[in-house]
């Protein structure tokens, strides 16, 4: 099996009600480990069933797959549908690039920093990249 | 002078078909990609891609567990073309003709796609090379080939450099 590893943690939101988690993934996502290490992520949204987001560190994502695209359109989904935004931060540009063309970046935004992505999905404005500049958090 | 057939490198890999082993032909494509054929950085991810997409299909769809996929790497300096041929005895076996028709039906922008699977070869590798063909082969299986060109209008940016990724722009 291919080596991959996924941590989460939680985000401080300072709102009630509001639940961010950071979820790093390390390695390549690819056949021989996505199906089991996507089980992760089902089991982190059915715990907090509303107003969840999630951002994704992909940083040191070196390689994902076109089913790792389908199980992270799958999560967006599911998140969207229950009052939460989904953002990825710093993917690498071979990552960045398979996700462009699939189409999936219209739906899920890459920023460059955490700080960014953090203002994108606990403000009300759109989750895009052409959000205004982040803010300092309160 | 050599002629242009002359001056094609071709080379075939086995692979058994156990996901496991589809990391090495991302690392071989890779290199492969990037120092020797006429092809950037930029591309020689996308082909690590592509050919792991029909590395994967043919282990889903085409070969029994615990037999082979073969792979054939063809690159001058006019194009590269990859094929990756099962041997037709797997579980989900699938013609050229029915290939063909799901591949049109799903690049098609209205389609939408809601499953985990499927987005391989309708969005990255038709998105990504200027050829994709299917055949059915004379001993059952089935073969996908897909070429990219150099030298032409969809080529410019053949030999970019992978970009660093600063904020992706919505269109």
């Amino acid at each position: 099996m291919t080596e991959v590893n996924i941590t989460v943690e939680d985000v401080q939101t300072g709102k009630e009600n509001t639940f961010v988690k950071l979820v790093t993934i390390v390695g390549q996502l690819d056949e021989s480990n996505v199906d089991e290490k996507s089980t992760m992520i089902y089991e982190l949204i059915s715990k907090t069933p509303a107003n969840l987001s999630l951002i994704f560190n992909l940083e040191n994502l070196e390689y994902m797959n076109s089913k790792s695209i389908g199980y992270l359109t799958d999560w967006y989904g599911k998140i969207s549908s229950a009052n939460g935004k989904m953002v990825i931060v710093k993917a690498k540009p071979n990552v960045a690039d398979v996700l462009q063309v699939v189409g999936l970046t219209q739906l899920i935004p890459i920023f460059n920093s955490l700080e960014e992505a953090k203002f994108a999905v606990l403000n009300d404005a759109p989750a895009t990249p052409e959000a205004p500049a982040a803010a300092p958090q309160a | 002078m050599p002629s242009q057939e002359q001056e094609q490198t071709k080379i075939t890999v086995i692979l058994p078909t156990n996901a496991y082993f589809t990391a090495g032909i991302r690392d071989f494509t890779l290199n492969l990609i990037k120092n020797t054929a006429h092809f950037g950085e930029k591309w020689a991810y996308r082909f690590q891609l592509i050919v792991d997409e029909l590395c994967n299909n043919a282990i889903e769809h085409g070969t029994k567990a615990g037999e082979d996929i073969k792979i054939t790497f063809i690159y001058s300096h006019e194009f590269i073309e990859i094929s990756v041929e099962d041997n037709g005895n797997g579980k989900n076996k699938t013609s050229a003709k029915e290939m063909e028709k799901l591949v049109e039906e799903r690049k098609n922008p209205a389609y939408v796609n809601a499953g985990i699977r499927g987005r391989g070869l309708s969005k990255i590798v038709v998105n990504w090379t200027d050829e994709l063909k299917f055949e059915d082969m004379p001993k059952g299986g089935l073969k996908v080939t897909a070429k990219k060109l150099l030298n032409t209008p969809k080529s410019e940016d053949i030999n970019a450099p992978m970009e660093s990724t600063n904020h992706i722009i919505l269109k």
